[in-house]
């Protein structure tokens, strides 16, 4: 168990830096120039070409790669004091440092942008992925249970209705039925405290929520029929098992079993983070913050944010692998 | 200044956004949340005033800060020398006054005593040379320096080669005396722009990413108040040095927002003053009697044309040129965005010294056009369609913003003379590269946003011949000409402003004529504010000032908006939670 794990973090870190370097690749390989992007398209050019020498631009990108890869974890001291500007960028992981370097337009290190903007990603990702399975699987074995009845027809209607809508149409909808007419919610943003970071969580995760349980609840609804006509099944209802013991017990339990990978890709990508529906949330998670670094060609932000991504997902699928495993015995074999 | 073409894309975005509200869904407007006091009511202290912007800003220390969005907020942070009045005058600001040698060399500007930065220290000539210094450091990240290579030891202190600006003494604790190498009408309108402004001394020798913005201008910082993406509040500064002034407690902008969320949250009352509004929303508060009167316009500063690469064919024949000029009917452009695109006839926009509303400039004559084109060589025959240019012509526009639009009405106008044009949309990144690329590009869709209200600022970088580059050349047409270039460099160098005016006036008919490119229009942004927001007006060159803005909304259930949730809601919980900064 501990080599296959150890086999595929080795692979997941391979991923990784494949994905990085391709994006570093990518980014520099564009027709664009970032030191005109930090100093704005009316820049003189002088003024342009001295920021580019202070970004350290007009290096060779071989250089500027090196340098990229050479600072990206390497080991300091264990607490970093503010004035000591080698390891200003770093966040320190006690002697490991992670140096992502300092973002062209914000000015901030990487690290500490992606610090703030993390957690913010990770609540509305955890929120949505809940709201994705409460519905999506309530609504599935529902309809599996109500099978070729109104109810299983107005279900799957729905579902295709969730799954034909862009999120910024549902986005938009939630937002003015329960922020700007009932007025239950609030429009937009994140919010000072903790109580105010669920609520304002509400709405967007219901955006993203909506949306994909209308997947879930289609897949759960066809693992469910085909489940609830097994022999075993069968078995428990003779046994005299309640109907709902028979679902949720011997039923759901297998239905599951596909539902995990896909709530691991989702939470994976959903850490990538959700553009749309960030930025008509005006939450500030990493979506949003990719797009703009993206459209600015802030380079460190792009790898910085490319970084992250990558991780969240390879990490996710390695996880959903071993969940599989827990899950089924089949697997474990 | 850069963030006009966000502010651009950041709207079409934005509106595609809004379409399923904005297309049918939109309600109408709500009742403007009235005033407390009649319109005779003297200003009273107090208030939070609530901005929102779907742009965001990047930074706030003068010295290399050159956004529009933060321009706004720097102007209220940061006293100068001298600054731009609400016409767009220069007149003295941290200067009392100033005096401009006979030779047009040596400006003397004498502060007023007692002025007090954020932190309680007096500003002095100190501070100011201080400032300019920091700011023009070659180690400063700043994208304007080159804007005062006018002064003496510029060259040489920006390369390193001398400890300190020379050209910039202190002559005593209240005198200090900027020295240029050579005349320079411009000198004046660049050092009204907030890059050298005093900082305060917190903010040393050296540029430093962290340091949190100090100054002398009429609001402060808010201890935490900057929270990257999301929102700014600064709150008055009580050593402020004209008496009485703020009014308002504390100004605070939110970032990164929808701009339908912005609409709501102006009914609700929620926003104070609304400048990002959809081409449907600018067209009801347009025509609303209970909101027209709380609109405005800001001046346009945005000027859009088509440039032609007089190097590449078929451009180099000026007569194609000018039958393209001539083919345009600017009043399609206007109708893609009514409320906010104007038609221009000429390089310089109307609050630009230097403008003529009396030129004809380019005009719409299809019948002229096709009479260039016959005097290019390549006649065109409408009837028949034979004829024209034979070659197809290469298009830059970029993604998201208006150019996306009116290149499908100007290939249609072109073809109308003869001339086809392959569009090529791309991100605005790589047009930036490309479109201002020797060699690579016969036509595109450039724009130019005023940097300070002077006519050179427009022709210097768009027309001059030593604008010209291989790379990034603002001159995207790559037009040179000597008579020109004579003319600039006369109207630069010379100090009596009306003659200066009449060698701009004479640079205009050159360009104009020569069309290096067809202007198209100009652009400008609808401004909404509630009524109990006072004397708010758009600022030509800040966008909006607000030193002199005064809250008078009323107070108790109205205050809070109009309509009471119908149930004890989250966001009335939340609104409640949320308390407007103390200064």
């Amino acid at each position: 168990m501990m080599r296959q794990l150890g086999r595929r973090l080795l692979w997941a870190l391979l991923v990784v830096w494949a994905a990085t370097s391709l994006a570093f690749v990518i980014n520099n390989a564009l027709p664009s120039d970032p030191a005109r992007m930090v100093a704005g398209p009316q820049a003189r050019p002088r003024d342009v070409e001295r920021i580019r020498s202070q970004l350290g631009l007009d290096r060779p990108l071989v250089e500027q790669y090196g340098t990229f890869m050479r600072r990206l974890v390497h080991v300091g001291p264990s607490t970093i004091q503010p004035d000591d500007a080698r390891h200003k960028n770093c966040a320190a992981f006690g002697f490991v440092h992670l140096d992502l370097g300092r973002s062209y337009q914000q000015r901030r290190p990487v690290v500490t942008v992606l610090g703030e903007r993390l957690p913010r990603t990770l609540l509305l990702a955890a929120a949505a992925v809940l709201v994705e399975i409460v519905l999506g699987v309530a609504a599935g074995v529902y309809a599996a249970m109500r099978r070729r009845k109104l109810a299983d027809h107005l279900t799957v209607g729905a579902t295709l209705l969730g799954v034909s809508a862009p999120t910024f149409v549902i986005g938009l909808v939630l937002q003015f039925v329960f922020a700007h007419k009932l007025r239950l919610l609030p429009l937009d943003g994140y919010g000072q405290t903790a109580g105010e970071h669920v609520v304002c969580v509400v709405l967007p995760a219901l955006t993203l929520g909506v949306f994909g349980a209308a997947y879930y609840t289609r897949l759960v609804r066809d693992e469910m029929i085909v489940l609830l006509k097994q022999d075993y099944v069968r078995t428990a209802r003779a046994k005299g098992v309640g109907e709902w013991g028979v679902v949720v017990r011997h039923a759901l339990r297998n239905a599951l079993v596909p539902l995990v990978t896909i709530v691991g890709m989702d939470l994976g990508a959903l850490v990538g983070g959700a553009i749309v529906t960030e930025t008509l949330f005006r939450w500030p998670g990493i979506g949003a913050l990719s797009v703009t670094a993206l459209l600015d060609r802030d380079g460190p932000m792009i790898l910085g944010t490319v970084l992250l991504t990558s991780t969240a997902i390879v990490l996710s699928n390695v996880a959903v692998d071993f969940c599989y495993a827990a899950l089924d015995p089949r697997v474990r074999k | 200044m850069r963030s006009i073409r966000r502010r651009t894309e950041g709207v079409a975005l934005a509106a595609i956004l809004a379409l399923p509200l904005a297309s049918g869904c939109t309600e109408p407007l709500a009742d403007p949340i009235p005033a407390a006091h009649g319109e005779d009511a003297p200003p009273q202290r107090g208030g939070t005033l609530h901005l929102a912007s779907f742009g965001d800003i990047r930074a706030l220390d003068p010295a290399v800060s050159a956004e529009v969005l933060a321009a706004g907020a720097g102007e209220h942070m940061f006293a100068g020398l001298v600054d731009y009045d609400e016409h767009a005058n220069i007149v003295p600001d941290l200067a009392e006054r100033y005096e401009i040698s006979d030779d047009g060399l040596t400006y003397r500007f004498f502060l007023r005593q007692g002025v007090l930065f954020h932190d309680g220290e007096e500003v002095t000539a100190d501070d100011e040379r201080r400032s300019i210094e920091r700011a023009l450091n070659p180690l400063t990240p700043n994208p304007m320096s080159s804007y005062y290579e006018a002064i003496a030891g510029y060259e040489a202190y920006t390369t390193g080669k001398a400890p300190h600006l020379e050209g910039v003494s202190v002559e005593g604790r209240y005198v200090i005396a900027i020295r240029l190498q050579e005349r320079d009408a411009r000198f004046l309108a660049a050092l009204a722009l907030q890059n050298l402004r005093p900082v305060c001394r917190s903010a040393g020798e050296r540029y430093v990413d962290n340091w949190p913005p100090c100054g002398a201008g009429p609001f402060k910082l808010l201890q935490g108040g900057w929270d990257h993406g999301r929102s700014l509040t600064i709150v008055r500064h009580d050593g402020y040095f004209r008496p009485g002034l703020p009014y308002l407690d504390a100004v605070t902008w939110t970032y990164s927002i929808n701009i339908v969320t912005e609409r709501f949250k102006l009914e609700e009352g929620n926003l104070d003053v609304l400048r990002d509004v959809t081409q449907a929303d600018s067209i009801h508060f347009l025509t609303d009697p209970r909101w027209k009167h709380l609109g405005e316009y800001e001046p346009d500063r945005i000027i859009g044309g088509e440039s032609m690469n007089t190097e590449l064919p078929p451009f180099d024949n000026v007569e194609v040129r000018r039958a393209v000029a001539a083919a345009i009917d600017r009043e399609q452009y206007k109708l893609l965005r009514p409320a906010i695109v104007r038609p221009a006839y000429q390089l310089l926009p109307p609050i630009v010294p230097g403008y003529d509303p009396t030129f004809e400039g380019q005009r719409y004559d299809y019948q002229a056009a096709l009479e260039h084109m016959a005097k290019a060589g390549y006649p065109y025959d409408p009837a028949t369609g034979h004829g024209g240019y034979p070659g197809r012509i290469r298009y830059l526009g970029y993604r998201q913003g208006l150019t996306e639009m009116t290149a499908q009405i100007l290939q249609q106008q072109l073809a109308r003379i003869g001339l086809h044009i392959d569009m090529q949309i791309v991100s605005y990144p790589t047009f930036l590269a490309l479109a201002y690329r020797r060699h690579e590009i016969q036509m595109s869709a450039p724009g130019w946003t005023q940097d300070y209200p002077d006519p050179a600022d427009f022709f210097e970088p768009l027309f001059s011949t030593k604008a010209i580059n291989d790379e990034f050349s603002f001159n995207s047409s790559f037009y040179s000409n000597p008579r020109l270039d004579a003319l600039l460099d006369e109207a630069r160098h010379e100090m009596d402003r009306p003659r200066r005016m009449r060698l701009y006036g004479e640079a205009n008919r050159i360009v104009c004529d020569d069309a290096p490119w067809a202007f198209t229009n100009s652009y400008r942004y609808f401004i909404v504010h509630q009524p109990y927001v006072r004397d708010y007006h758009t600022h030509p060159v800040w966008s909006e000032y607000l030193t002199k803005v005064w809250m008078d909304r009323p107070s108790g259930a109205v205050a809070r908006g109009r309509r009471a949730a119908p149930l004890g809601s989250f966001a009335s919980l939340f609104a409640a939670a949320r308390k407007d900064p103390a200064p």
